[in-house]
């Protein structure tokens, strides 16, 4: 079934990492970004409410959007689309824009998961990132979040400056004291025209090396597991049954609609990307890119051996490949790199590190 | 005036970069020959390699007509390619002419090649004339410049015209000379034909072309003409002149200089420095000075991709078509799979064909370590050439091996006599003596050993001198040597693509900075890879790198798969420069990243 992306453009400043579509625009500007937002939705929808079953608002950050405003995008959402009974609905929040007005009004109009930025409990390491919320407005934030919500999810950065293990896991403990029920965690990643790729330049030193951050993932893991959140993808672990249904779509190449500057939608077997300007997303200007059986068996393959569910011999088959033909799964399989039960792969997690080299190995020549 | 006495026949010898190219072009474009409009820089340097790299490689002879105090005059100017990997080309050039134009550089004055090429020029009886060129420069010093050729190359340069063949300046003194001062060819033209061939391409529809200086008799076509050296029979199906293209002609006489062409299959059939006589009236003896052309420096070229072996093995063929001096033999290797091992006259002459193949075939190659023919003398008495390390027999076999040696003068000012002594030292030269030949250059002689010159030799003396000294060898035998053969094993299996032969005293440093060098370019992989040197089944030194931890692509934002699919596309790419040895991926880097190893290291 169908799942909806939304994307609010809009930060009230830029982190040093972030090499994505946000901007810190006047309050004007978020009402005529909405009106455009809410035209799409209806331009998609025509006459007929598809249903869904996933709504996710991402960003940016949605929470900084006034109430009024969000509300039009709740109405535009509901009036358009058939939500199916057990919807998931997320919505991305940072600590410094949260309240209980909007947590309240979140809830009312179905909201039912928060997505919240920590990113660390470290003061330095905010700072250093361009995070404008202390460690303490952080952990007040979930509990403001868990005090309407039960399935709160927090996002963790591994590579920050100045790392330490032990650090990092009391970090985990803390969040999973104060009940939340899924954490993603990325490795810090370094693009390109970002104010971290600068300084990066100028001190290759400046942050821990891959080495540091693969032990401290590994460590992360052991740990998460241990607090009962298992691993359902490698940055994505879950308390049993509150693994996000929505980014499930992404990794398993299920349809999704998305609006708004710089999403992405994947229908019909077409991947349409929105502009990543305001003027051009007025526009609707976009680029469609027609999915061929040997991209989608690509990430087929990617996607799937990221996530604990792995990839599958027949859907690989009625995409052209037979991947018994891999002289690389055989060494693989035996040096137990890979798994394989009946129909289906699986990538053992101790190598999650390093899937992207295994990845590759298993594509067809 | 009798026709012969009106032809002079030269060509121009010079130190790299000393003008040889221009002034050729300005005597050309001088004597109308080609009208401004049809110059092209560099006219006679036809090749795009040549004209980038500002080196003749193969010769171009032009034809040009001058008159002076109302006689027209035919001039022939012989091109010569300008580097020690052709010496002998130069020599077969100089044999077809009478006379050679020795250009000198105003402020660099006398080089290793200046000296060189004139002593070939004297060894071939040529008349020579200095010219002093680049008179236009600031730092220009023609008067010292003049002393100098006389003082060290032991000619008379006080007349000696001083020009800019970039600016035109002068250039009518240097044509006066040709015609006063060369003397012109002797030769019958009623008597047996004796013709040299100094050069030769391939031309698609022709076949191969000789390029001939007729001592006597005259050649036309319909003439039945046989090569004394290889023995072969062809019948003359064109003659001509250059004008610089082919004119053809109905008759080429004594005296002249041309091109012969008569459905020859291969450039192989025409070997340089050949005599040609007619069938039904032959000369018993043939010009002095024949030497087959044996290549001294070789490597092994392989696919970097190996389905494009046939494409390789396609552009070698093209190549050898004109360079009767390439060699080439299929190799098999563990490491790269299907290639060739190749013969080349020198490295300039090996970097010239793997930038032809790159550039002109489109090919991505991996290159060996350039090695050389080493004689191999076994236990059992045999004696075996080899070039290529992994066909070294077992240590037990091996009574002693022999290497090629080198006599080298380098050339320099002598506040580097020390660095240039330091260095040749390191490269176990053996010192012979040095010379002052001014205040400002001294000449010292070595013998090296030829293995020695083609690592990193040059590299090291122009970074010691600061690019001051300038270096020319010639071939000097073969003498015993310690040399062992220091092999790289990755993940204990051997690479054999990365084995060379060194002189026993220098494999504990070789071995150490290989290991090292190849930590740095092999990626990690998924395990821990021991790197090391050993000779036999001795373990010289030893590095290892440390398994790869992280590979891992980033979040995709809000859907955005397509990203994170191309990003998946161009490591896959990547991939295919790799080589796997036994479980070790290398990047086709790894393989000529030997070849240099930095002086600092």
């Amino acid at each position: 079934m169908l799942g909806v992306y939304v994307h609010i453009p809009f930060c009230d400043g830029k982190c040093s990492y972030c090499g994505f579509s946000s901007f810190v625009k006047t309050d004007d500007e978020k009402e005529r970004y909405i009106n455009s937002l809410v035209e799409e939705i209806k331009e998609f929808a025509g006459e007929k409410k598809r249903e869904i079953d996933s709504i996710y608002i991402g960003g940016g950050t949605p929470s900084i959007l006034p109430i009024n405003l969000i509300c039009k995008l709740f109405e535009a959402l509901k009036e358009n689309f058939k939500w199916k009974d057990g919807l998931e609905f997320t919505i991305e929040a940072n600590p410094c824009s949260l309240d209980e007005e909007k947590l309240s009004f979140y809830k009312k109009n179905g909201v039912n998961r928060i997505s919240l930025g920590v990113q660390s409990l470290d003061e330095n390491q905010l700072k250093f990132i361009g995070r404008r919320h202390s460690s303490i407005e952080a952990i007040d934030a979930v509990k403001l979040a868990k005090k309407y919500f039960d399935n709160v999810s927090c996002d963790l950065l591994i590579g920050l400056k100045d790392m330490d293990e032990n650090a990092f896991l009391a970090q985990i403990n803390t969040l999973a004291e104060l009940g939340i029920t899924h954490i993603s965690a990325y490795m810090l990643q370094v693009e390109e025209g970002t104010r971290l790729h600068r300084l990066v330049e100028k001190n290759k030193h400046l942050l821990p090396t891959d080495d540091d951050c693969v032990d401290v993932y590994e460590k992360m893991t052991d740990k998460l597991a241990i607090l009962g959140f298992s691993q359902y993808e490698i940055s994505n672990f879950a308390k049993q049954g509150y693994e996000s249904y929505h980014n499930f779509k992404y990794w398993t190449g299920q349809e999704y609609v998305g609006f708004g500057l710089g999403a992405h939608s994947y229908l019909n077997g077409k991947r349409i990307a929105n502009d990543t300007t305001f003027s051009g997303y007025y526009d609707r200007i976009h680029t469609i890119e027609a999915i061929n059986d040997q991209q989608r068996l690509e990430e087929h393959i990617m996607l799937g051996l990221r996530c604990k569910a792995g990839i599958s011999k027949i859907v690989m088959k009625t995409l052209g490949y037979d991947i018994t033909t891999n002289s690389n799964l055989v060494e693989f399989v035996e040096k137990g790199i890979l798994n394989q039960q009946g129909d289906i792969i699986t990538l053992n997690p101790d190598y999650y590190g390093v899937s992207n080299y295994i990845i590759v190995k298993l594509l067809p020549e | 005036m009798d026709r012969i006495n009106k032809i002079r026949n030269f060509c121009i010898v010079a130190h790299i970069d000393h003008g040889k190219s221009t002034l050729a072009d300005r005597l050309i474009e001088k004597t109308g020959t080609l009208a401004k409009r049809d110059m092209q820089e560099q006219l006679l340097d036809s090749m795009e390699l040549e004209r980038e790299k500002g080196i003749t490689i193969k010769l171009t002879p032009t034809k040009m007509n001058y008159t002076l105090d109302g006689e027209t005059y035919e001039l022939n100017l012989i091109d010569t390619p300008g580097h020690v990997d052709f010496t002998y080309e130069v020599s077969r050039s100089l044999a077809a002419c009478e006379g050679a134009i020795l250009i000198v550089d105003a402020s660099q004055g006398v080089e290793a090649q200046t000296l060189a090429n004139a002593y070939l020029a004297i060894d071939n009886n040529l008349e020579i004339l200095p010219v002093i060129n680049k008179i236009d420069l600031p730092s220009a010093r023609p008067e010292e410049v003049k002393k100098e050729v006389e003082d060290v190359v032991g000619i008379p340069a006080m007349h000696a015209p001083c020009i800019s063949a970039k600016e035109g300046t002068n250039i009518e003194d240097v044509l006066k000379m040709i015609v006063k001062e060369f003397p012109s060819p002797k030769g019958d033209e009623n008597g047996k034909l004796k013709a040299l061939i100094f050069d030769s391409y391939y031309d698609n529809f022709k076949g191969a072309i000789c390029l001939v200086r007729i001592f006597d008799g005259t050649l036309k076509v319909g003439d039945k003409v046989k090569m004394m050296q290889t023995g072969k029979i062809y019948d003359v199906t064109e003659v001509g002149v250059f004008v610089p293209n082919e004119k053809p002609v109905d008759v080429l006489r004594a005296g002249d200089v041309g091109y012969l062409a008569g459905s020859i299959k291969t450039i192989s059939d025409v070997a340089v420095g050949d005599t040609i006589t007619k069938v039904d009236n032959p000369i018993t003896e043939a010009l002095p000075g024949y030497k087959e052309v044996q290549p001294v420096v070789f490597c092994g070229i392989f696919p970097v991709d190996g389905a494009r072996y046939n494409d390789l093995k396609d552009g070698l063929e093209k190549l050898k078509l004109n360079d009767a001096s390439l060699q080439f033999q299929p190799e098999v290797s563990q490491a790269l799979g299907f290639g060739f091992r190749c013969g080349f006259l020198g490295l300039l002459h090996l970097e010239i064909i793997t930038e032809r193949l790159e550039r002109e075939f489109d090919l991505d190659i991996i290159t060996t370590a350039p090695s050389v023919f080493y004689h191999v003398y076994k236990t059992n008495g045999e004696m075996i050439e080899l070039s290529n390390p992994s066909s070294l027999p077992n240590p037990v076999e091996i009574d002693y091996i022999e290497e090629p040696m080198v006599k080298a003068s380098v050339f320099a000012p002598p506040n580097y006599v020390g660095a240039i002594m330091d260095l040749c030292q390191e490269k176990r030269g053996i010192y012979k003596d040095l010379t002052y030949l001014d205040e400002n250059r001294v000449r010292l002689n070595y013998t090296l050993p030829l293995g020695e010159i083609i690592y990193d030799f040059f590299d090291s003396l122009k970074s010691r001198t600061k690019g001051y000294a300038s270096f020319d060898y010639e071939m000097a035998g073969y003498e015993r040597s310690d040399l062992v053969k220091v092999d790289i094993l990755l993940n204990g299996e051997k690479c054999d693509a990365l084995s060379i032969i060194v002189f026993k005293d220098k494999a504990y440093a070789r071995g150490r900075v290989l290991t090292e060098k190849l930590k740095k370019i092999i990626p990690r992989q998924l395990f821990e890879v021991p790197v090391q040197a050993a000779i036999g089944g001795k373990v010289i030194a030893r590095e290892t790198i440390k398994a790869m931890r992280k590979d891992v692509l980033a979040k995709c934002y809000g859907g955005d798969v397509t990203r994170k699919r191309k990003l998946l596309e161009k490591q896959k790419e990547g991939k295919k420069r790799m080589r796997k040895v036994g479980s070790v991926e290398i990047p086709s880097e790894a393989f000529m990243s030997i070849l240099k190893l930095d002086d600092g290291e």
